[in-house]
Formats: C-alpha cells, structure tokens, sequence
C-alpha cells in the first residue's frame, strides 16, 4: 500500500475554445473557480506542482491564496507545446507514481477520493468517465468493474466511457513530444482504469453541463 | 548527478534584506532607499549602486556591521536544507564577505561573494563585485548540474547561466524579469526545499 505523494497540475494551456480569454482553470461555476475545487480535492497531498503558462501570474496569484506551499512550473513554450509535454516537465526529478490531471476538470468528490484509494495499489491506472463532452476521447475497456483494463483510445466511434484526463503513472511515462497525452499512452497500453465522476469544460456547452452536475452533487 | 545548489543570500536565506538592515540600524534608511530605488527604476547599474551603498556603510567599524548581520533572520527550513547539503550548497550574493561572514560561518556551506578591502576595523575599499554568473561557472567545473535559487535583479545571470532557476517568493515576491527566466517558483520555504530535494 502506498498513498500518492505527488501530483500534477496541467494549467499553462490558452483555453481558446471557451472564448473568455482567461485560463480556463480560473473559470469560476457555482461561484467557486475549478482550480478551487481541485485543491479541496489535493488537500491531503504533500506535493502539488502546477504547470503554468498562458496568464502564468493570473493562476499563481490565484493558488497561492488557496494554498501557499504549491510548486509553480513555467512552461514559458505553452503556445507550441502540448499537455503532454508540461506534465512531462512537471514530472521532472520525481521518482515516484503521480497523480496528474488537467485544470479543466470538474471532478465529483466522492469518485475521487476512490480513485485515490484505488492507486494505493501503486500500479499505473487512468481515470474514465460516462462519455459526456462535445470533443471526447473514447475509450475501449475489457474486464470486470473490479479489474478493468483501457485497451484503446479513439476519437470517432462512441464509446459509453471517456479518457477522464486524470491518471495516476510513473516518471518515465511521460515524454516531451508534441503528442496528446492519450495518444502517448496508446502504446502503454493495457492499462488498469478507474470510472469516475468528471466534467471536462472545453465549451460554453460543457460549461452548462456542469452547472448541471453540481446542482446535483 | 552530482548537484549544486546555489543560493541568494538576502531576501532568500534571509528573512529581510541585509544592506537596509544595516542602513536602518545605523539611521542611513533614505539614503540607502533612494539608491534602492533609483537601481530599481534601471537608473544605475546594480554595480554602480552596490559601491555606493558600500561608501554609505564605510564610515562605520566592521565590528558594528558585523554584530547586525549576526542578528538577520534566517528562514530556518532553508537553513536547514543548506546544513545538511554543505558539501553541495553555495551562497552565491553581492554582499560583501567581511560583512555576510557571521551568517555564512553559521550555514557552514561554501559562498562566492562581493569582496573587500579591509584595514583594522574598517572597510576601506572593494575589490570585487561579484557577477553571479561567474559563481555559477566556477561551480560547473566541479558538479555536473548547477540549480540556483534566487529573487532579485542581480540573480538574473546566474539564473540564465544555470541548469535550473528557481524563483522564490518567500520574503517578497520575486522580480519579474527573473521570473521570466526561470523554471519553477515557490513562496513557501518548505515546498523550496521539497523540490530541491528532487532536482
């Protein structure tokens, strides 16, 4: 049994797609901005770096009121570079499994925390959730809901689960190579999944979706 | 990998800056802030500015200096860290050595400073202002990564000489121009020294 020490925090990206011209983990719903909602989330984690770039002061004067001990990572290369490549950089020196995640992500608490219980087994696991956003990534699963395993990824032909962008692996998955983060993990699969509650907020639609969600939770 | 770890000394180890300090002590505040700030608005040089505020501090004996500097505040988990990586830790600073030796004999790591001309109890010249990157050139010829640590005006050489910059913020906020080159930046003296034990 071991219990996660460290986690990443992908938050450099332009968030363009929502239009609002700010980064998308500053995006306040149910009056509380999804960055907020993440640290509630990480409270109990000992190490949390964040990945900063687009509107770098924006998100670090932000956290640091949240919480003070938090380890900022420029990715001063946020407009060419990928998600991929700021959690790789914010892997770096780590020698240990991380949890890694992207701050644009509603997460439902209580799934959460059994994804967190879930990596205590110390193996590599990802994170997938009810198909639900307007630009999912799919993924194929095989096994029971005690044993699954993600055996591919698509983009084209629905799937009733979705890459949840919350994983908990080693270092050395990672790479700096321009790709996106599941199609680097393609060739690492099978790996074991966890279903989880997450609202990704890429569009004023999934933004609307969330609303939803929270009014619920 | 053999690391180094190169830190700033006043508004990173310490808790407060060093010259004001002095300059408070001794009644010398508005001259030593207006230096402070005409070197902050670009208007002189950093070096310029340095000797000035040496000339400032040079009417009074090196004892006195010395007895404020031993009362500076360290921040105890960076004191800490530096304790117990000696052999890889380095206070890198433009103070001057005769006036910081009382806080680098207590860390007990290595220092690339400022020096000066001293006759008896007296500061009477300076002999050299140290370019922070020099340090970090030294450093190179012995350890295979150089890490510094820093968060003024006067850091930005050794931050774009190192392997890695960490800006930090936990005595004020680090200068702009220094966060634009640098790769991490930490306001907490635990979570500096959480990730410096994995760089």
């Amino acid at each position: 049994m071991s219990t996660v020490r460290h986690a990443v925090i992908a938050a450099a990206g332009l968030g363009t797609r929502m239009g609002r011209g700010r980064p998308k983990c500053l995006e306040t719903i149910r009056s509380r901005t999804i960055i907020d909602r993440q640290m509630d989330l990480l409270a109990a984690i000992e190490d949390v770096r964040i990945v900063v770039g687009f509107q770098e002061h924006s998100v670090m004067e932000h956290v640091r009121r949240i919480r003070s001990d938090v380890i900022f990572v420029r990715n001063s290369s946020f407009r060419s570079t990928t998600t991929l490549q700021s959690f790789w950089m914010g892997v770096q020196g780590l020698a240990e499994p991380c949890l890694i995640m992207d701050a644009d992500i509603i997460f439902e608490p209580t799934s959460f925390q059994e994804f967190l219980n879930d990596c205590q087994d110390g193996r590599s696991r990802i994170a997938i959730t009810p198909s639900r956003t307007d630009d999912a990534v799919f993924v194929k699963t095989t096994g029971t809901a005690e044993e699954l395993m993600v055996t591919g990824f698509c983009r084209e032909h629905p799937e009733t689960h979705e890459w949840a962008n919350l994983a908990y692996l080693r270092p050395e998955q990672f790479a700096n190579v321009p790709s996106y983060v599941y199609e680097h993990l393609d060739d690492q699969l099978p790996l074991q999944a966890s279903v989880i509650e997450s609202y990704e907020v890429d569009t004023p639609n999934d933004l609307a979706r969330v609303e939803q969600a929270l009014s619920r939770w | 990998m053999r690391v180094a770890y190169g830190f700033d000394l006043d508004g990173t180890v310490t808790e407060e800056e060093i010259l004001p300090r002095i300059a408070s002590v001794l009644g010398l505040d508005r001259e030593m802030e207006v230096l402070t700030d005409l070197t902050l608005n670009g208007a002189i040089a950093f070096e310029d500015s340095f000797r000035l505020r040496c000339h400032i501090l040079m009417s009074v004996p090196l004892s006195q200096v010395r007895s404020i500097v031993e009362d500076v505040a360290l921040s105890k988990p960076i004191a800490e860290f530096i304790r117990s990586h000696h052999q890889q830790s380095f206070i890198i600073s433009g103070n001057l050595d005769y006036w910081i030796r009382p806080l680098l004999d207590d860390l007990g790591c290595g220092s690339f400073t400022s020096t000066g001309v001293v006759e008896g109890d007296r500061l009477v010249g300076i002999e050299h202002v140290l370019v922070k990157s020099e340090a970090v050139a030294q450093l190179r010829k012995h350890f295979e990564k150089v890490v510094v640590i820093g968060e003024s005006v006067n850091d930005i050489p050794m931050f774009e000489a190192a392997d890695v910059g960490v800006a930090y913020g936990g005595v004020h906020d680090p200068v702009e121009n220094l966060v634009q080159v640098a790769d991490y930046l930490t306001y907490n003296p635990k979570a500096l020294c959480r990730l410096l034990g994995t760089l």
